[in-house]
């Protein structure tokens, strides 16, 4: 099971930007279903393919011998999702670089459509062997460098199709909730197993959770939350903001999230996420819901 | 620009890079120590002040102006800091309490002494 999701990088100037696509599949793994019981891209992978992309070309740019690895995202903005059926045009900007880190925006299209964009993109960078054999990494960069003009989506679908079998979604979610006022706060868990399918590849040599399975945990807890007020299901995801990871999460761990409620109207609310493992720091972010009429 | 000017920029920013409020944040207080600093908060805390301020921060700025005019060699000693590099960081960290300054201390804990202070003075210099 894959935790590689740029299936091509059709353009990419080193140091400076990339561009590539994802298509939406019913060979992805990570499918949530809507209200309607269609299927799309868990928004947090939307943003996990565009850092991936930008890894490729500063991976490209340093050789292969260093890599970017989570650090802080100032802003992450979901416009629509991305469906089974759809191809996702993944854009990259690299705004600075150095061997010492890496700042960049990213935007996601589904045709002429912004489904996605990553603002203040700030990623630290460290020696690839920590993480992954560079021959391998390299391999697995050859296999989808290839560069094209030729449009790679699906043009005006009649319909997409149903899924004609179970889906069945790996669970993005914590594993417990511990403590919580309701309406106020909430304090779930995470207990990290190595069982993960996103270890392998994030990474052979390190294995330690993404980011974007923390945020996207977050999420489907912050959707719990919002289930207790009238008209909760109504909210939805419309930015993540103000995203740090402090630290490395690793098979074994115990993380505790505390969500606050910041601020809630009629129709926005704001969630505040603080993520510790032993009572340090890990992850922090901020996210801000809207209803949708 | 000096400290005195460049402080209440500095200090909104540090404030919402360690996610305090900004009355936590003054001129003395130690990053790591006192604010509970992270390494990923110091870079993106010198993203925010060259972007606030409009400068360029090398990176490793702080620990070159520590150095002062010494070489490595008589800065520091198998990651030790030698007497002339301790007398240099303390000339440098000026703002820090002597008592800080523990004998024998290794480069990688120089860190630990950088206040608000330290980083007003970096922007101001830049």
């Amino acid at each position: 099971m894959r935790f590689l999701f740029v299936d091509r990088i059709t353009a990419s100037e080193p140091r400076n930007f990339v561009e590539g696509i994802k298509h939406i599949t019913w060979d992805d793994l990570y499918l949530c279903p809507d209200d309607k019981g269609n299927y799309y891209f868990a928004p947090s992978f939307v943003g996990e393919s565009l850092g991936q992309l930008a890894a490729w070309n500063v991976m490209q740019a340093y050789g292969f011998k260093l890599r970017p690895v989570a650090g802080v995202v100032a802003s992450a903005k979901l416009h629509r999702h991305a469906y089974v059926g759809d191809t996702l045009r993944l854009k990259s900007t690299i705004e600075h670089l150095d061997e010492s880190a890496v700042q960049y925006s990213s935007q996601a299209y589904i045709g002429d459509t912004l489904a996605f964009e990553v603002n203040g993109a700030l990623g630290p960078m460290l020696p690839m062997y920590q993480f992954i054999n560079e021959d391998e990494v390299r391999q697995q960069f050859h296999e989808i460098y290839r560069p094209t003009d030729a449009p790679l989506a699906i043009k005006h679908p009649l319909t997409g199709l149903s899924s004609i079998t179970a889906v069945s979604p790996v669970h993005l979610q914590f594993d417990a909730v511990l403590d919580g006022v309701p309406g106020q706060s909430m304090h779930a868990v995470k207990l990290v197993s190595r069982m993960a399918p996103y270890f392998p590849d994030h990474f052979p040599l390190k294995p330690v959770l993404p980011m974007t399975v923390l945020l996207e945990c977050q999420l489907n807890l912050a959707k719990q939350f919002m289930a207790h007020f009238e008209g909760g299901h109504d909210f939805q995801v419309t930015e993540l903001r103000r995203i740090k990871m402090s630290d490395f999460i690793q098979p074994g761990d115990v993380v505790d999230c505390y969500l606050s409620l910041k601020s809630k109207t009629e129709t926005h609310a704001v969630l505040t996420f603080r993520c510790e493992m032993a009572g340090k720091r890990v992850c922090v972010m901020e996210l801000e819901l809207q209803k949708t009429f | 620009m000096n400290v005195e000017t460049v402080f209440p920029k500095v200090r909104a920013i540090v404030a919402d890079v360690l996610v305090c409020d900004e009355e936590e944040v003054t001129l003395n207080k130690r990053l790591i120590a006192d604010l509970g600093a992270e390494s990923i908060d110091f870079l993106d805390l010198v993203f925010q002040l060259e972007k606030e301020f409009s400068i360029k921060i090398p990176r490793g700025q702080l620990e070159k102006n520590a150095r002062g005019e010494l070489s490595e060699d008589e800065f520091e000693k198998g990651g030790v800091l030698t007497d002339e590099g301790m007398a240099s960081l303390k000339r440098y960290l000026s703002e820090v309490p002597p008592e800080l300054f523990k004998p024998n201390m290794k480069v990688n804990e120089i860190p630990m002494l950088f206040t608000v202070e330290t980083f007003c003075k970096l922007v101001s210099a830049a």
